[in-house]
């Protein structure tokens, strides 16, 4: 799976420009800066899937990943309270103690790894070296023979149907159960977002806790008050 | 016929087996459990009279041998299997002498005074085996014959006496079991071939009597003479146990015939000699004590009077005390190898019977007078075996159990008519109301006063001249003496008995009168209208009387059998219908050493007819020259030989005794009938001049009294003082260590408070103090010091798999780079 | 900023060591011209340490997520090179790589939605969003 020519420009650019925002995700003060780079990171790495011929999988990161999460965090960045960090006061980062042990471990953690991708991809390469050079050959010839699209500027290809194929055939349970875990988690995320107020209009607060807490909030002792039917 | 003997002892087992388990149950009537007493009764007699006729007179008679049913098959159970007793090898006097030069040994060692005899070699060698295999089984010889046919045969005539005795009694099917249930134990003890059947026998017979004593059992006297006679019994009965294993430990085996051939073959033990044999005629002889009322062990049998009055005549006068006869008889072997324990058995049998006879000069129960008699023909039964006379013992026997068992039945018959009167005193004349009682019960009378030609005369005189006689030992004139004034004595106080009972006038008339204690043993079934006393006395049913009559009979000719030399001339003739011929087999001679009088006695061949000719006998009348030395050497002074040398003759030394035993007799009874007929007021008269010794005659010479305080007493305190020392001591010792234990359980429990439980709290605390901070300083509750433990836990986990690679290629770098 | 350019600069690091070593540059040069599967999992190892960088060192707990969302995209990244690697070498078909990546976007995003709801719950109780003043679950 060798790259070449301006597939090759891509790919660096691209990867240069995940990890720099992935590292300013990480460094921003404001929260909202931290989400915006994490967009750009997200949508470099949808760009690297695409030169990985998996543009579905591109297509899902931009729409699920970018369109729905980020939203989400921006929606919950925009409820929590971020003045303070604005105005600069609040620390940013813990302590000295731990920064400084994350950071000596990532770094080993960075050396083992690279280390690691390196010496397997030498392995790797060693074994499938023969099967490689045949498939570049025919990866170039199947580019070439790909149906053209409309403005014919670029190939169309089979990847989401293939990936549909396997997904529908040999991934219908997981596919299932991921879509349960989907509702469970919408139901979870309601629940866990409920105010005491919308609690005590369902009539799902502990006595005592609602007692307690009407002594504070006006409101819900009027909420309190509502006779049960 | 006498293979049938086994059936003997079992009827009247089977007998009482039914009326005991279902008399009541099944409520059989009088008549019924009468039936099958006596029927069992009767038929065992008849057994025994055809059994004895074949045995001795038929014409394949086995006499003089003796016959055991496990001889031919009749009868065998092999009771206590071999195995079951491990004998050692015993004393090394067991002999096992079988030529010449072990004879002249034997001679050798004999102490000198016996240097002249003639010292017998065994022909055979009696086989010694090491375990000890003890049969059942039934021997019918001439001793047992004679007790069987006096078993069977009294014994008959009293069950018929006690089913109209005991009518109306509500325990009427348990009397009669527990008779039956003596009867099997006395045959058994009359029949056995080993000692350990004669003592299931008598043990039998103590438990019978024990039964039958306390048979009114609700009535404290009589629960107490039966505790009495059974306990006495049993002290006989020690000594009896002593010898019987002396007997297997010497001899290897309980069987008669086994010990008795290796007995004859043991050196005599002349006085002062003690040996093994006389140690265990002293055990046999304390167990003839016991049972046969002798001295010291008389005292239940006047007390044992509270039982009914057939069981008074059957067992107390013609059968269960004379046990203690058989027995000595039977063993007269290892007796008379005993020149001591002869002359202990005949003085002891001198001083019983004239104690006894003392006493009942004064007694006014009459059965009391008629056990204390009892006591002392007992007396005088041992008397007869202590000098030697045997077979004489033996038929004074016979003839005591007719005329006992004759007036006991006869008082019986009185105290029935009485209504349960037993107070002389209170009786008087009645002749005229009883009168077949009367004339049987004169029959007794005259027999045991001695008057001729009735039987006990015959046996009693034989006892007297054997006593003077005697061979075996010096003091026989003192037997005589003491048998002579015992036998006035008893002439005396059987004349007073008789002239207060059935002479004289009728005192029973009188208003004034005590209840006696059998009163309630009597119901009023045969007496239509309530009795009151002062009514006349009548006359017994005939289920009662006829008894009496056929033992008047029998007490009146039945001592023909034993008719005294003198009388025929020297010789004992009747061959085997004479009792001391028939008896002969089984007396053993010390100065032949051999039993009966023949020379050479072959185990299994044709015996001889024995006819009169006893040439080496010591047993009766033959009145050996005075020069002829005695079984144990020469002896001092023999009164008979004394008046033999004076008179030249030996009859006529004879008839001199037999005189003086008439007239002593005769005199006994005429001072009866003057004392107690004629002259009235003479007994109070000598009682008031005599009176210490009244007085120790009538309170019994207080051996009951000395025996309370000497013994039952000491007993009591020795229990007390067990007691104590149980109670303080050994309690004592038991509630200290329960006391130690709580204290040191108290100990303990401090120590596990305080010590072990503080080092555990010590130990738990030091390790919380230790391990908590340590703990606590990891539970930040800061998340992200807790992906940072993940995250090193990634590291970790690169390293292990990288980290030799790594290090290589930093090494390679790093040297590279130098 | 500044302890994390040598991570950046490893790659040219190596170029430098194996200059040092004598004219690699060259392959380097030809080597960077090629980009392959190596490539593309050491970008994916670099967001990966990223990402965890960021979950150990900040305090404001919604960037805490965002970080953990860089992981798992790093993670995603890996998936799609070896299906790619797979279906160059074997069978084209070969697409468990992106199957397992649908699965790891729906994970995230249902993890961001429940994580979120708990940061909504937290900030409405506690009135905070950093994480060092959370510390309930200390001793």
């Amino acid at each position: 799976m060798v790259l070449s020519g301006w597939e090759a420009v891509f790919f660096w650019v691209f990867s240069i420009a995940a990890i720099f925002a992935g590292l300013l995700t990480v460094m921003a003060r404001n929260t909202i800066h931290s989400a915006l780079f994490l967009i750009s990171a997200l949508v470099s790495v949808a760009a690297l899937f695409i030169l990985l011929h998996a543009e579905f999988i591109a297509g899902v990161q931009i729409l699920v990943y970018v369109g729905g999460v980020m939203v989400l965090f921006l929606f919950v960045i925009m409820l929590v309270n971020v003045g303070s960090e604005e105005r600069g006061s609040e620390e940013i980062f813990n302590r000295p103690r731990q920064v400084t042990t994350s950071v000596i471990f990532c770094a080993l953690l960075v050396a083992g790894l690279v280390y690691a991708v390196n010496k397997g991809y030498e392995g790797l390469q060693g074994r499938d070296q023969g099967k490689i050079e045949a498939a570049a050959e025919q990866a170039q010839s199947r580019d070439r023979n790909l149906p053209r699209s409309a403005t014919g500027t670029s190939g169309i290809t089979n990847d989401s149907q293939r990936l549909g194929g396997v997904l529908y055939r040999f991934g219908s349970l997981p596919f299932e159960i991921a879509s349960v875990l989907l509702l469970v988690a919408i139901i979870g995320s309601v629940m866990l977002a409920r105010t005491l107020k919308q609690e005590a209009a369902v009539d799902d607060v502990d006595p005592d806790v609602l007692q307690k807490e009407a002594t504070h909030d006006a409101e819900l002792a009027e909420v309190q008050q509502e006779p049960i039917e | 016929m006498h293979r049938y003997i086994w059936l003997v002892p079992l009827l009247p087992l089977a007998a009482a087996a039914i009326n005991g388990f279902f008399g009541r149950k099944f409520r059989f009537s009088e008549k019924l459990i009468g039936g099958i007493a006596v029927g069992s009764i009767a038929l065992s007699f008849l057994i025994t009279v055809a059994a004895v006729y074949s045995y001795a007179f038929s014409s394949y008679a086995m006499w003089p041998e003796t016959y055991v049913t496990s001889q031919d098959g009749a009868f065998k159970f092999t009771w206590i299997p071999g195995g079951a007793v491990r004998q050692t090898l015993g004393s090394e006097e067991r002999l096992s002498v079988s030529s010449e030069e072990e004879a002249a040994k034997k001679r050798a060692a004999l102490p000198p005074e016996q240097g002249d005899q003639p010292v017998a070699v065994a022909v055979t060698d009696v086989p010694r085996s090491s375990v000890l295999d003890v049969e059942w089984s039934y021997q019918l010889d001439a001793l047992s014959a004679v007790f069987m046919l006096i078993v069977t045969g009294v014994g008959l005539c009293i069950f018929v006496f006690a089913t109209g005795y005991m009518h109306g009694d509500p325990g009427f099917y348990r009397f009669f079991a527990y008779m039956g249930l003596f009867m099997f134990s006395m045959l058994v003890l009359v029949m056995g071939s080993n000692f350990l059947m004669m003592f299931v026998g008598w043990e039998g017979v103590g438990l019978c009597s024990y039964l039958l004593i306390g048979y009114y059992f609700e009535r404290q006297e009589a629960a107490n003479a039966s505790r009495k006679a059974f306990i006495t019994n049993r002290i006989g009965d020690f000594g009896f146990a002593l010898a019987i294993f002396a007997v297997i430990a010497t001899f290897g085996s309980a069987q008669y015939s086994d010990v008795f051939a290796q007995a004859r073959n043991y050196p005599l033990e002349t006085l002062g000699h003690w040996g093994l044999l006389s140690w265990i005629a002293l055990g046999l002889f304390i167990g003839a004590c016991g049972k046969s009322a002798q001295l010291p062990l008389h005292v239940w049998l006047p007390d044992a009077m509270a039982g009914p009055t057939p069981v008074s005549a059957l067992i107390h006068a013609a059968t269960m005390v004379t046990a203690g006869l058989y027995m000595v008889t039977r063993t007269n072997v290892i007796f008379q190898h005993s020149q001591t324990m002869m002359m202990v058995v005949a003085l002891v049998g001198a001083a019983t019977a004239l104690f006894a006879a003392t006493i009942g000069i004064t007694q006014n129960d009459i059965k009391k007078v008629l056990a204390y008699s009892t006591v002392s023909q007992l007396g005088f039964m041992f008397m007869a075996c202590g000098v030697g006379a045997f077979a004489i013992g033996t038929f004074h026997v016979m003839t005591h159990a007719f005329f006992k068992a004759l007036m006991f039945l006869g008082a019986g018959s009185v105290i029935h008519g009485m209504h349960h009167e037993q107070d002389m005193r209170r009786m008087g004349g009645l002749r005229k109301y009883m009168p077949y009682t009367y004339l049987t019960f004169l029959a007794g009378w005259l027999a045991i006063c001695g008057i001729i030609p009735f039987s006990g005369f015959w046996s009693k005189d034989e006892i007297l001249w054997n006593a003077a006689a005697t061979r075996y030992f010096s003091v026989g004139w003192l037997v005589w003496l003491v048998g002579t004034i015992a036998a006035t004595c008893t002439a005396f106080y059987m004349t007073r008995l008789v002239a207060m009972t059935f002479w004289g006038k009728e005192r029973f008339l009188d208003k004034h009168h005590e209840h006696t204690p059998e009163h309630e043993g009597h119901l009023v079934d045969d007496h239509p209208a309530p009795v009151h006393h002062g009514d006349v006395p009548h006359e017994s049913p005939r289920s009662m009387w006829v008894p009496l009559a056929v033992l008047a009979v029998f007490a009146t000719v039945g001592g023909f059998v034993g008719i005294s030399t003198a009388f025929t001339g020297g010789k004992h003739i009747g061959g085997r219908m004479n009792i001391v011929n028939f008896l002969d087999p089984i007396i053993w001679n010390p100065t032949t050493r051999y039993f009966g009088t023949h020379e050479i006695v072959d185990s299994y061949g044709k015996p001889l007819e024995r006819v009169g000719e006893i040439r080496f006998g010591l047993v009766t009348t033959e009145l050996e020259p005075a020069e002829a030395p005695g079984p144990y050497g020469r002896e001092g002074f023999n009164l008979a030989h004394a008046v033999e040398s004076k008179l030249h003759n030996e009859t006529a030394t004879e008839w001199v005794f037999i005189i003086i035993s008439l007239v002593v007799a005769t005199s006994g009874m005429l001072l009866g009938g003057l004392f107690y007929v004629w002259r009235p007021h003479l007994p109070d008269i000598w009682a008031a001049r005599l009176r210490p010794l009244y007085e120790a005659s009538y309170n019994k010479y207080w051996v009951d009294e000395f025996f309370g305080w000497a013994v039952t007493r000491r007993v009591m305190d020795a229990a007390r003082g067990v007691f104590a020392f149980d109670s303080k001591v050994i309690d004592g010792g038991v509630n200290g260590s329960a006391w130690f234990t709580r204290l040191s359980s108290r100990l303990t429990g401090v120590t596990d408070q305080y010590f072990v439980d503080g080092i555990v709290n010590a130990i738990a605390a030091f390790v919380i103090r230790l391990m908590s901070p340590l703990f606590r300083a990891a539970q930040t509750g800061f998340t992200q010091n807790y992906a940072l433990v993940m995250v090193l836990g990634l590291v970790a986990a690169v390293a292990m798999f990288f980290g030799a690679d790594i290090m290589k290629a930093v090494r390679d770098i790093f040297a590279i780079l130098l | 900023m500044q302890f994390l350019l040598p991570k950046l600069f490893s790659p040219a690091f190596a170029l430098l060591f194996q200059e040092a070593t004598g004219g690699h540059l060259a392959t380097a040069w030809q080597k960077a011209q090629h980009p392959d599967l190596s490539k593309f999992l050491i970008i994916g190892a670099l967001l990966f340490i990223i990402g965890v960088a960021g979950v150990l060192t900040r305090r404001n707990i919604i960037v805490i997520f965002m970080s953990i969302e860089l992981i798992l995209n790093a993670a995603n990244l890996n998936f799609i090179a070896m299906s790619r690697y797979l279906q160059d070498t074997g069978s084209v078909n070969a697409v468990a790589g992106q199957i397992f990546a649908v699965f790891v976007i729906v994970v995230a995003a249902a993890e961001a939605a429940i994580g979120l709801g708990i940061v909504i719950a937290l900030y409405r109780n506690k009135e905070t969003i950093w994480v060092d003043e959370i510390d309930i679950l200390k001793w």
